[in-house]
């Protein structure tokens, strides 16, 4: 009896070893997913940025060149253009967001046309011209400086205004209404429904306006240097006024990577921020 | 809320329960929703009795889940009254009234971004209870619910299937221990099998619990099984009947009822009834399998019958017997003719006879005692019978009561 039973658990014993084989397998690809997921991007960016200094050293630079690329300069230029997407999103996180909320409460709902009018609007104009528009009203007014961080940072906010706005708007306005009514049912106040439930299940999409917010203030920003608020644009602008594509070449290369990097962060944010169980 | 728990009041088969000591009284409750000319809720008057599920049925658009909706005023009322316990809530604040009522919706809504202990931990949360008190509740409501703690207690909705999120669904409305319980349709977007065992589970529970319920469903058929009174509303929330499942079943007040109970009301009459409610066949023709062949045989022929029935030593049914069969020498008794199928037990449920007839083919039940015995014959036109005299008898028993009480609250 025994030794007709011996063939089945060979059988299963081989089962078992490939099944355990498979799941290894599986786990192995699992942590090559990660680690591509969490490491692709950082050594990508690391790659151009070698292979940016590779060429540029491989070139022979004039003067203007040579005094144009200098590490010193692109840090600095780099730093500018950081404190410039940094502060506009900072504020426009704590213009947009509270906007959002205002936009989607039942009081105060009959809002929302005129406040996606006027988010609309911010990105509907042109960033140069938006900017430029800045500088004039602004020169007409003594107490505001026209130019410089200040300027240049009340434009990017206007222009990255909606994305955050509106996905605060559509990230409340997704929570399933039942959840929402399961917590009012039970007693909590709005206040409460609001800060529990609403705001954690809606931060995944306000998250993800954060990020388009973040990259499209980077590419503004290249613009600063123009109202004096310095930043990457004085290198890409350099080069093509002088006609030196290094230099041109540079900045561009710089100002992408930087946008990319931006990106990446910010998608490490929101996988983090981003509540368990959803 | 224990002292009032009248076992009768509960019962389904208790014959024109007596309502006891009312726990929500609605009064002339209405809502207009704007822009709407005709009210949802139409001034609607109820009392739900301490410990009683009050199943709140109708077709869809009568104003059912408005009606439960103002009781912890989801839903604002436009006008009327409602009173919880002796006090008029209309007016309290509403955050404070619905930390004590209880709250179970079709859709769940558990959090899906909160482990189930948080999910079932809200409204204890809201109380301020301290975390030990917490932590040991949630443990027992999700065991009284039949999900372990140890297994679920730190698992995410999302991870559980649509009858384990019921079961905590339920489990977080018991929080707090509330006296009354409010559940919109909340096995209605459930597998019927799941359905059907988490509805048994709930009678249950509330057999300990006792609290008083009020419950929509759009599904008679749940509305009988749950409900210690039905309320069948029409358009614009108008009682049409306010009654036991018995009696909506026997004696529906109006068409309406008629027409919403529907063609399956007779069926569903059967589910209420038992076999020893009924007058059997006892007079069926039945031989004894050590009787002899012959013997058997001018019996049968100088009876009416066109079959016999043919008893083991202890008179257990074992097969019916044609006259054929019984002129065939080879075949010993025990094996001639067809064996001896539907048997029933006399608290079986005439529906369950019913079936069995249907399954066996037989067109006639066997009934017979716990020990196998037999007792009579059950067939197709004794059950149309039983129905025919107990619609009549209890037509007659509701018509002489409501004489003799004329506030009754059967009239609402």
């Amino acid at each position: 009896m025994s030794s007709t039973l011996t063939p089945p658990d060979a059988q299963e014993v081989a089962r078992r070893t490939q099944a355990r084989d498979e799941d290894a397998a599986l786990g192995r690809r699992a942590r090559r997913a990660r680690i591509v997921h969490y490491l692709g991007m950082p050594l990508f960016l690391l790659a151009v940025l070698l292979a940016l200094y590779l060429w540029v050293q491989g070139q022979e630079l004039d003067s203007i060149e040579a005094r144009t690329i200098t590490l010193g300069t692109l840090l600095s230029q780099t730093r500018q253009h950081i404190t410039l997407t940094l502060y506009s999103t900072v504020v426009v996180l704590l213009l947009a967001v509270p906007l959002g909320i205002f936009a989607t409460r039942p009081g105060t709902r009959r809002f929302a046309p005129a406040i996606i009018g006027l988010g609309n609007a911010g990105q509907a104009i042109p960033s140069l011209g938006l900017l430029a528009l800045l500088y004039y009203l602004f020169r007409t007014q003594p107490a505001l400086p026209s130019t410089g961080t200040f300027p240049v940072v009340v434009g990017l906010v206007a222009y990255s205004f909606l994305p955050i706005l509106r996905n605060t708007m559509v990230g409340l306005e997704q929570v399933d209404r039942f959840v929402l009514e399961a917590g009012k049912g039970m007693g909590m106040s709005q206040r409460r429904v609001l800060r529990r439930i609403e705001l954690p299940l809606a931060v995944p999409v306000i998250l993800a306006g954060v990020r388009t917010a973040l990259v499209l203030n980077v590419g503004t920003a290249a613009l600063a240097f123009l109202f004096g608020g310095g930043g990457l644009g004085q290198t890409i602008f350099s080069g093509f006024q002088l006609r030196r594509n290094v230099v041109l070449v540079t900045g561009a290369v710089l100002v992408a990577v930087l946008a990319l990097l931006v990106d990446y962060l910010a998608g490490l944010i929101e996988e983090k921020l981003t509540p368990k169980g959803l | 809320m224990s002292d009032v728990t009248n076992s009768d009041t509960t019962s389904h088969l208790g014959e024109a329960a007596e309502p006891g000591e009312t726990m929500i009284e609605l009064q002339e409750l209405t809502k207009r929703f704007p822009g709407q000319e005709a009210p949802a809720v139409d001034r609607l008057s109820l009392k739900i009795p301490k410990g009683e599920i009050v199943v709140f049925v109708g077709p869809s658009g009568c104003g059912k889940t408005t009606s439960l909706k103002m009781i912890n005023r989801i839903i604002e009322p436009s006008s009327g009254h409602i009173i919880i316990d002796n006090e008029d809530v209309t007016t309290i604040d509403p955050n404070q009234l619905r930390r004590r009522i209880g709250y179970v919706i079709q859709q769940i809504g558990l959090f899906p971004h909160m482990r189930i202990g948080d999910n079932v931990a809200t409204v204890p949360n809201l109380l301020g209870w301290d975390k030990e008190r917490t932590r040991e509740r949630v443990d027992e409501l999700l065991d009284v619910v039949g999900l372990d703690p140890r297994t679920y207690r730190e698992r995410f909705p999302r991870e559980l299937s649509g009858g384990q999120r019921q079961r905590v669904g339920v489990a977080r409305a018991l929080a707090a221990d509330p006296p009354v319980l409010l559940m919109d349709e909340p096995f209605g977007a459930i597998d019927p099998i799941t359905r059907n065992r988490l509805q048994n589970e709930f009678l249950r529970l509330q057999g300990e619990l006792q609290k008083t319920i009020a419950f929509v469903t759009h599904d008679i058929d749940e509305a009988i099984k749950m409900g210690d009174r039905i309320a069948i509303l029409q358009e614009g929330a108008k009682l049409a009947q306010f009654a036991t499942p018995e009696e909506i079943l026997t004696n529906p007040a109006n068409e309406f009822v008629q027409d919403f109970v529907g063609t399956g009301a007779t069926l569903k009459r059967l589910k209420l009834t038992r076999v020893r409610e009924v007058e059997l066949t006892d007079d069926a023709l039945t031989g004894r399998e050590d009787e002899d062949r012959e013997t058997l045989r001018r019996r049968l022929a100088e009876s009416d019958w066109t079959a016999m029935l043919l008893l083991d030593r202890e008179e257990r049914p074992i097969r019916w017997l044609r006259t054929p069969d019984l002129r065939q020498q080879q075949r010993p008794l025990t094996e001639a003719g067809l064996p001896a199928r539907a048997i029933v037990e006399p608290q079986a449920t005439l529906s369950d006879a019913l079936e069995e007839m249907l399954l066996g083919s037989a067109g006639v039940a066997i009934v017979t005692d716990g020990r196998g015995r037999f007792q009579g014959l059950l067939d197709v036109d004794d059950i149309i019978l039983a129905i025919q005299t107990m619609r009549d008898t209890e037509a007659e028993f509701y018509r002489a009561a409501k004489l003799s009480d004329p506030d009754d609250e059967v009239s609402a």
